[in-house]
């Protein structure tokens, strides 16, 4: 029974693909074969870096539309962002008499080393990503790069450091998950206040043109690096917490 | 024309992907397993909108005017950034959603001890 349904959902897809296939090799419904810069693709090209009311002062045009012609997108993508972080720490809660047996309990959790290799290199690596990283974000307006990216980077680099290492070694030199929140929080206030700065200047919501030069992208790069990196580690922290210890404690509270 | 071929291939491929991704996640009873296929349909479609920006033409270049060329050149052989930018946030909130349904899965498999959708079910409605 089981097999027949599995065969009748694959058939029906494959039936789809060359469907899809059909539809964009001969009919040509994606416009492939002919590829031309679209208007729209053409009219931000041209208008990000001239010298008209439309400019945003920046010669990358990736960064111009993500903050400048469609702001509004990306201010709300923000905060999806923010959502999806804020659903993950709400479910992996714990109360403050849990968070001090988590501690209690991480006292006493053996203490293991990787090899010195490993251990050296990934810390040369780290370096370089952390640099790399912050110069793809503070360039952003310049070269391709943004906050995104950056911020994509340096969770990347969160990882690598939770993999070889623990989450000890950044407790260790004091950096904890109210630190890491307070860092999000300061991304997304900068964020806030570049949006909402125009309205002072009398100018509309996002209207980041007034602001001088090209501080208004700057910013808002900045804001996301910080938001998206510490976001990613702040949820990592968390999510470093040994299993037996959330076992134990989620024992306690089901019965 | 082979470079049209191959962008003809990949757009064929991509759609492939997508499609086993809807499979996958109608198919599988795995939480696991289902968030994996999202991951790969999510991947593909978002490499079709940066495939539909790409230019078929020769010398091609990022979209980033420097004033390196004469700006009608700089027309002629810019890649679309509109695709480009669409897909930058989409690929960050991804990963934050992937965080959202992951962190989802481990707690359901820490308080149920599956991660088998049909046995969540069934303790649900025991539990009632």
């Amino acid at each position: 029974m089981t097999v027949k349904r599995d065969t009748a959902v694959a058939l029906s897809f494959l039936l789809a693909f060359l469907v899809l296939s059909y539809a964009v090799v001969e009919k040509d419904v994606m416009g492939l074969s002919k590829n031309p810069l679209r208007p729209l693709g053409e009219f931000y090209l041209g208008h990000a870096f001239a010298s008209g009311e439309l400019t945003s002062h920046s010669p990358e045009v990736v960064t111009a539309i993500v903050w400048n012609y469609r702001g509004f997108d990306t201010l709300f993508e923000t905060f999806v962002f923010f959502l999806a972080i804020m659903g993950t720490l709400s479910v992996l809660r714990l109360r403050e008499g849990q968070e001090r047996m988590v501690r209690d309990m991480e006292r006493v959790e053996p203490h293991r080393h990787m090899d010195l290799i490993v251990r050296v290199i990934t810390r040369l690596v780290l370096l370089m990503i952390i640099g790399i990283s912050a110069s793809i974000a503070l360039h952003g307006h310049l070269t391709p790069g943004g906050g995104f990216q950056g911020g994509s980077a340096m969770a990347v680099a969160s990882l690598l450091l939770f993999a070889v290492f623990s989450k000890f070694t950044l407790e260790r030199r004091g950096l904890t998950l109210r630190h890491t929140l307070g860092a999000y929080a300061v991304g997304i206030a900068i964020i806030l206040l570049t949006v909402y700065a125009p309205l002072a200047l009398g100018g509309r919501f996002l209207q980041i043109n007034l602001l001088p030069g090209e501080l208004g992208l700057f910013d808002l790069d900045v804001g996301e690096y910080l938001a998206v990196s510490f976001g990613f580690l702040s949820v990592f922290l968390i999510l470093g917490v040994s299993e037996w210890i959330f076992r134990r404690i989620l024992r306690g509270e089901v019965r | 024309m082979s470079a049209g071929f191959l962008m003809f291939y990949s757009v064929l491929v991509l759609f492939g992907m997508m499609l086993l991704g809807i499979y996958g996640v109608v198919t599988r009873s795995n939480m696991v397993k289902k968030i994996i296929m999202l991951n790969i349909m999510g991947d593909a479609i978002n490499m079709l909108f940066i495939i539909i920006g790409y230019r078929l033409v020769y010398p091609v270049f990022p979209p980033v005017y420097e004033g390196h060329i004469p700006f009608d050149e700089f027309l002629r052989t810019a890649v679309d950034p509109v695709p480009q930018a669409l897909v930058l946030t989409a690929v960050v909130i991804g990963m934050a959603m992937n965080i959202l349904l992951s962190t989802y899965a481990i707690q359901i498999y820490r308080l149920y001890g599956t991660v088998d959708v049909r046995d969540v079910a069934h303790l649900r409605r025991e539990g009632k």
